[in-house]
C-alpha cells in the first residue's frame, strides 16, 4: 500500500522508461559488435571469447553506471539491478557472435 | 601433452569477395526492403462512423479516468464517477442501442475482422518469401564451399546442417559452409537494422512477432460485446478506491524541507 502511494506521488512514465531501455539496448548492441571485432582480431576461441564478451558487458555496465546514470541509477531506472546491470546482457550476443566469426574468419583462419 | 592435430584448410581469398560479402550485403538490403515493403503494405485504418468511435473513445475515457483518478479532488471524482456509472449502465454511448443484449455476429463474416487477419497474413508472407528465396539462392549458387571457421566448437550434430553440400566426413564441425553464414547474419543483423532504420523498424522477425502479439492493444476487439464491456467498467468504477494524491501534502512538503 505504501509502495502504491509512493508510485502515485512519483509516477513512472512509460515513455521515459522505454526511451531509457532503448538507449541501453543501443549502447549494448553497438559495443557488443565492437567486442566481436576485438575478439575476432585477437583470435580468441570458444570459452575465452565468451568470457571476453561477459567482461566487456560488465565494463559497459560500469561505464553506463558512472557516465550515463551519473551514479544514481534509481533516478533513471525503475529497477536498477535488472535494467542497468542485467538488462540486455544477452541481447547483444547474436551481434557479438556475428562480428566475432567474421573477423576471426578474416584474420586467423 | 599431445595436442590434437589442428585441421587447416587453405582457402582462396576470393571466397571472401564472392561469397561472404555478397551474402552479407544481400541480407542487409533484404532487411531494408522488407521494412519499406511492410510500411507500404500497411493498410490505412478504415474511417469509422461517428457512433462507433464515440463508443470506443468513451470506454477508453472511463479506463483512463479509473487509472488516473488519484489526481482528482474527492468532489470532482465523485461527480465524474456518478456520471460515468450512470451513462455506462444506461448504455448512453452504445453505437446501436437497439442491439443491446443480442448475440454478436460471427467474426468470420465481419469484414473488419477479416482485414485484421489479412494484415497478419501479409506480415507472415513478407517474412517467409524472402527467406525461402535467399535460402534457395544460397543453396543454388554457393553450396559446397567451405568458407570459414567458427571460433567456437560445436557438437557433431550440427554437421549435417552447417556443412551441407560438403562431402568430407572427417572435417571438423568448426569449418562451415555458406549456409551457416546466412544463419548467423539472419540472427545477428538486428542491431545493424536498428542503426540504419531506427528502432521501430520491421526488418527482422523479433519485432515482427512482437507487433503481432498485441494488435492494437487497448482497442475494443470486434468480437466483444460493447455493452458487456461498459457494464463491467461501470462495476470497476463503483468498487474502486479513491485516494487523493494531495492528501497530507502539507506534511510531506514540510518533511522535505525539515532537517
Amino acid at each position: 500500500m505504501e509502495d502504491e502511494r509512493e508510485l502515485a506521488i512519483h509516477p513512472v512514465v512509460q515513455t521515459s522508461v522505454q526511451h531509457n531501455t532503448q538507449a541501453v539496448s543501443n549502447i549494448r548492441n553497438l559495443t557488443a559488435s565492437l567486442f566481436g571485432v576485438a575478439a575476432g582480431t585477437l583470435g580468441l576461441e570458444s570459452y575465452p571469447g565468451f568470457i571476453f564478451y561477459l567482461v566487456g558487458t560488465l565494463i559497459v555496465s560500469l561505464l553506463l553506471f558512472v557516465f550515463r546514470a551519473e551514479g544514481k541509477p534509481s533516478a533513471y531506472f525503475h529497477r536498477p539491478l535488472g535494467d542497468l546491470w542485467g538488462g540486455e546482457v544477452f541481447g547483444g550476443l547474436s551481434g557479438f557472435v556475428l562480428t566475432w566469426t567474421l573477423f576471426y574468419g578474416l584474420v586467423r583462419a | 601433452m599431445a595436442q590434437p592435430v589442428v585441421q587447416t584448410i587453405h582457402r582462396d581469398p576470393a571466397l571472401f569477395w564472392w561469397i561472404l560479402l555478397p551474402i552479407t550485403v544481400v541480407m542487409i538490403l533484404t532487411g531494408i526492403l522488407r521494412h519499406y515493403a511492410m510500411t507500404l503494405l500497411q493498410t490505412t485504418p478504415k474511417k469509422q462512423p461517428l457512433a462507433t468511435i464515440r463508443q470506443q473513445r468513451s470506454l477508453v475515457r472511463g479506463i483512463t479516468f479509473r487509472q488516473h483518478a488519484n489526481v482528482l479532488s474527492p468532489s470532482s471524482f465523485q461527480a465524474r464517477k456518478a456520471y460515468f456509472v450512470e451513462a455506462y449502465k444506461e448504455g448512453k454511448f452504445l453505437a446501436d442501442p437497439e442491439n443491446r443484449g443480442k448475440p454478436r455476429p460471427n467474426p468470420m463474416t465481419d469484414p473488419a475482422a477479416m482485414e485484421g487477419m489479412m494484415g497478419m497474413m501479409k506480415g507472415n508472407m513478407a517474412m517467409m518469401i524472402p527467406q525461402t528465396l535467399i535460402m534457395g539462392w544460397i543453396n543454388a549458387f554457393f553450396s559446397g564451399f567451405v568458407i570459414m571457421k567458427l571460433p567456437f566448437p560445436l557438437t557433431p550434430q550440427f554437421k549435417s546442417m552447417l556443412q551441407s553440400g560438403v562431402g568430407t566426413r572427417e572435417l571438423d564441425v568448426r569449418w562451415v559452409s555458406s549456409l551457416s553464414w546466412y544463419f548467423l547474419t539472419l540472427f545477428g543483423l538486428q542491431p545493424v537494422y536498428n542503426f540504419i532504420l531506427g528502432s521501430n523498424n520491421s526488418a527482422s522477425q523479433a519485432t515482427q512477432q512482437m507487433a503481432q502479439a498485441n494488435p492494437g492493444a487497448g482497442m475494443m476487439g470486434p468480437e466483444q460485446d460493447p455493452d458487456k464491456l461498459f457494464l463491467s467498467e461501470a462495476e470497476n468504477l463503483e468498487v474502486m478506491e479513491h485516494r487523493w494524491i494531495l492528501d497530507g501534502v502539507e506534511d510531506r512538503l514540510l518533511a522535505q524541507f525539515a532537517f
